[in-house]
């Protein structure tokens, strides 16, 4: 019983002297610094999973929430270096595909594996889902005929691997294009919106790509990291009304034999753009080859971007101002001697006639520059550069589409301005706008003096809200009243000399314009920027549609070319927007009253 | 005569033994059912965590299915989809003369486009975890026995 006794002592002692010596050997391991710094290096390479993760783009709808810019999942091709065993099969099932030669993919295929740096290699990008569908099912006809592609001599495409990530998708191809931009999907590290709502509002609808941390260690996991998506847009753009009117304009541009085009629709009481049309466009889904398209600096959206000298259109600024001011009165009379001399220089009538006694309504119905210019002098020039500045002339709209460009508006003390410019720029001539300032300043007009800010984005969503735009007013150049008596002046100016801008039905107030395009600093040549702006119905407006026809070679007359666009546009534009007729509107307002 | 009864108390030395055998192995025991409780919640744990991980790569899948799904419908309902259809229907555009405007009572026109909920409306996504799951066991205790004994005494 003691010979037990002692065993089990001498048993227990040598246990616990290993226990004790292992206790000891972990204190040392934890407190050994070489040991800490093994650990911390463990951690720091093991214990996370580092993933840049970048949160799928934005989407782009039109004011009914149709999808104008959205993401389609797309394939990358590529190859585990270290399980190729016939990089000839993987070529000859490849070769053709985004025009990849059978030499290129093989060179690829056949690299030779390094696990240091040469562990996979990509082939191609951006292959849509059925090429992969076909791709999945050679593979594994191959790989039933030869397991594990053992046999070299047997196609096997082994080692070839496919992984699916998001690309931009524009399903509308060019519609809109001109307002929507592109965002460069080719280019997965460092791409990026270009023009239009794709470059304005880039940082929202990216996101914020970040780097995210997972932990390895199962325990250590108490939640998905949360990577908030891109912002989504809504726009203030009519889908339908946008495709008419770019149809329109196509059209109208190959029939007059214009050299470009461009139609703007607001609706002037809260500025919002429900249509801009321009050429040239781009097939968004082939951005690539915009340059073909946009050649010699040609804008990519003229609306926004191309300054030119309106011509008539802008004597509705000029009389809205001296009205405002008190200058002259609708009736105020005046005698066109068909020539006005002013500051060094001599002012001359479209037609080179005079016109005998006009009163304003009538100086405006035929588009007289000589009573225009005598309207400026009878404002002041003081006056008539503050009034042209508070409608926004010489300033950016702040439309939030990316590449507005001015023209600074040379006013008295300027080095660049002389007397004379007073009277050319009362009728459109030596100052220049961009037919969205233009558009914009006019729309003043059309909603009682306010002037809207123009824009483009309707509402945010972010994080599953939709957070709804506010307009903003930019001024009010001139009073309601004023901007009353423009609008009937202008419907009467339609009206009397039957206007091919009518549209039967309606009261629209309109005006022409016809700039003549100076060569070398030189007028007089057949060149011409044709333009019509017109707004209705006249007693509440509902759209503002601003037409520039450059350089037409059928007429060179807004009057005849851009003013017939104007109204086949209206035509179809009030049934869009469910405008009753003048007559029925007038019914029932009366039985409502 | 006491001694004799004593004697016939006195426990059985095995029985003795076993008592002593019993008592140093119960911390014994103790400790492995603790070991073994912390294994299973262990091993629970990282399942729950590996599954966290699966979700959250299911995750970025979904996201993409829904994505592609929408920009698929966008290109099957786009404007010239839209328009080869209705041709092909038999529809065709209606001339100004042929459209007359009527006023249907009640109908106010389409409806302002809602794709997300607006802000502030008390909606607010929350995490869906159980809150049994997201209390210490001093808080179940309390809502289970205390607070609802309190508010009996309310009551009464």
């Amino acid at each position: 019983m003691k010979a037990v006794f002692s065993r089990l002592t001498l048993t227990g002692l040598v246990l616990s002297a290993s226990s004790l010596l292992i206790i000891l050997q972990m204190f040392h391991i934890q407190n050994s610094s070489k040991h800490q710094e093994l650990s911390r290096w463990a951690d720091e390479e093991y214990s996370f999973a580092k993933e840049n993760y970048t949160p799928e783009r934005g989407n782009i709808y039109d004011r009914w929430g149709r999808l104008l810019a959205g993401n389609e999942d797309i394939y990358e091709v590529g190859v585990m270096l270290e399980y190729v065993t016939n990089p000839d099969t993987i070529a000859q099932t490849l070769q053709g595909i985004n025009n990849l030669s059978f030499q290129n993919i093989y060179e690829v295929a056949s690299k030779s594996f390094n696990p240091e740096d040469s562990v996979y290699a990509v082939i191609t990008d951006f292959l849509p889902s059925g090429v992969i569908d076909v791709l999945s099912d050679i593979k594994q006809t191959y790989e039933i005929e030869n397991p594990y592609g053992k046999n070299k001599n047997e196609p096997s495409l082994r080692g070839l691997i496919w992984s699916s990530h998001l690309k931009r998708s524009y399903p509308e191809n060019s519609l809109a294009s001109n307002v929507l931009g592109f965002y460069s999907y080719r280019d997965r590290k460092e791409g990026k919106g270009f023009y239009g709502v794709e470059e304005y509002y880039n940082d929202l609808l990216a996101g914020n790509p970040m780097d995210t941390f997972m932990p390895r260690n199962p325990y250590l996991l108490e939640g998905l990291p949360h990577v908030p998506a891109g912002a989504s847009l809504v726009l203030t753009i009519d889908r339908e009304i946008q495709a008419m009117v770019e149809k329109k304009l196509d059209e109208s541009i190959k029939e007059i034999e214009a050299e470009s085009g461009t139609v703007i629709i607001l609706d002037p009481h809260n500025g919002e753009v429900l249509a801009m049309a321009t050429q040239p466009r781009v097939n968004l889904n082939e951005y690539w080859k915009y340059e073909e398209q946009f050649k010699d600096k040609t804008p990519f959206n003229r609306a926004i971007s191309e300054t030119y000298e309106p011509g008539s259109v802008y004597k509705v600024l000029t009389m809205a101002a001296a009205i405002d001011a008190g200058a002259v009165k609708e009736d105020t009379e005046f005698n066109d001697p068909g020539r006005f001399e002013y500051g060094g220089g001599i002012i001359l009538n479209w037609d080179r006639r005079g016109h005998g006694r006009q009163t304003m309504q009538g100086c405006m119905q035929k588009s007289l520059n000589v009573c225009l210019a005598w309207v400026a002098t009878e404002l002041g020039k003081e006056k008539f550069y503050e009034y042209m500045s508070a409608f926004g002339i010489g300033q950016r709209t702040s439309i939030d589409l990316g590449g507005e460009k001015i023209w600074p508006l040379s006013v008295p003390g300027d080095s660049d301005w002389y007397p004379i410019q007073l009277a050319t720029n009362s009728f459109g001539q030596g100052v220049a706008v961009t037919p969205i300032q233009l558009a914009t300043a006019i729309s003043a007009i059309a909603n009682d003096g306010k002037m809207m800010k123009p824009h483009i984005l309707k509402a945010i969503i972010q994080d599953g809200k939709q957070y709804d735009i506010t307009p903003q007013v930019l001024g009010v150049p001139v009073q309601a009243k004023t901007a009353k008596t423009m609008t009937e002046m202008l419907v009467k100016s339609l009206v009397n000399e039957s206007s091919l801008a009518l549209v039967p039905g309606y009261s629209i107030a309109g005006k022409t314009g016809t700039a003549e395009i100076p060569v070398e600093g030189k007028y007089g040549t057949e060149l011409t920027n044709a333009s019509f702006v017109g707004w209705g119905p006249a007693q509440d407006p509902q759209f503002l549609i601003y037409v520039w026809l450059e350089k037409p070679k059928d007429s060179p007359w807004g009057s005849v070319v851009a003013a017939p666009l104007f109204s086949e546009i209206a035509k179809e534009l009030v049934v869009y927007l469910n405008i009753p007729p003048d007559e029925v509107q007038q019914n029932l307002i009366a039985k409502e009253g | 005569m006491a001694k004799k009864s004593k004697q016939a108390y006195r426990q059985a030395p095995w029985r003795k033994q076993l008592q002593s055998a019993g008592i140093s192995l119960m911390p014994v025991i103790a400790l492995a059912v603790l070991m073994a409780i912390y294994l299973m919640v262990s091993a629970e744990a990282a399942a729950a965590g590996l599954e966290i991980m699966e979700m959250h790569y299911e995750e970025e899948e979904i996201l993409r299915i829904i994505a592609n799904q929408r920009t698929d419908f966008a290109w099957r309902t786009s404007f010239n989809e839209m328009q080869k259809r209705a041709e092909k229907a038999g529809f065709e555009p209606a001339p100004m003369e042929a459209i007359h405007y009527m006023k249907i009572t009640g109908y106010l026109g389409q409806n302002t486009v809602s794709l997300a909920l607006p802000p502030n409306d008390g909606n607010d996504l929350a995490p869906i975890v159980n809150e049994y799951y997201q209390q210490s066991l001093w808080e179940w205790f309390s809502s289970t026995f205390l607070t609802s004994t309190s508010s009996r005494e309310m009551n009464q």
